[in-house]
């Protein structure tokens, strides 16, 4: 057995409920190769950084889950032919999160920049390597 | 009339990996805040010495930088900066 974390993005004009039955199903293949859900976060809908399949946003789940490793194929498979599903990725953990994922509160993030806003002031392009420095 | 030699604020710090050491950031590709750190204002991946990073952790770096990319976390181009 092994951990993993499965991210997919489902498409834009997608319900609450058609996402969480895509959810239940991977977390139902899971269970049913006898593997085990360690939790399950949606992320909402976030806008995606380009377009993928005309679509502009989407919906974010990540699924944990740890389980056998050739039961992977399979349910990378029912994603792909799953057409409200736009992309999905699988990585395999060392160990599972402790907490909950850094994008859910990335707006009260720290590490915003030292620029207002509004100041009209524009960051030139290696500003962001030298703030990094 | 003594030359005065210009100074920079001071001797130069030495920059360290921020992967590596004590108090060491985690490489996780779901934290784009974190990654948005390491690439230019057009998105591309800076090089490892402008941050002193390890290879290894470069590498990892790299890795997290073209899964947040896929799932469209980043983008692969900022043509508006």
């Amino acid at each position: 057995m092994a951990n993993y974390e499965t991210v997919f993005i489902g498409r834009q004009d997608l319900s609450e409920a058609q996402v969480k039955d895509i959810t239940d199903n991977i977390s139902k293949y899971v269970t049913t190769s006898k593997g085990k859900v360690n939790k399950t976060e949606n992320w909402g809908l976030r806008t995606l950084a380009y377009r993928i399949n005309k679509n502009r946003k989407g919906h974010y789940v990540l699924v944990e889950f740890s389980c056998e490793t050739d039961k992977i194929a399979e349910l990378e498979r029912q994603l792909r032919l799953n057409e409200d599903v736009l992309r999905y990725v699988t990585v395999r953990l060392e160990e599972f999160a402790t907490e909950q994922s850094a994008i859910l509160n990335a707006s009260s993030s720290d590490d915003r920049p030292h620029y207002k806003k509004d100041s009209g002031y524009r960051p030139r392009s290696n500003d962001k390597d030298r703030e990094a420095a | 009339m003594a030359y005065e030699k210009k100074s920079f604020g001071g001797p130069r710090r030495k920059k360290t990996c921020p992967f590596t050491g004590p108090n060491a950031q985690t490489i996780d590709w779901k934290n784009v805040n974190m990654l948005g750190r390491y690439v230019s204002g057009s998105g591309k991946i800076a090089a490892a010495r402008m941050n002193a990073i390890k290879p290894a952790k470069q590498r990892e770096l790299t890795r997290a930088i073209k899964r947040a990319r896929f799932m469209a976390l980043m983008p692969f181009v900022r043509e508006d900066a």
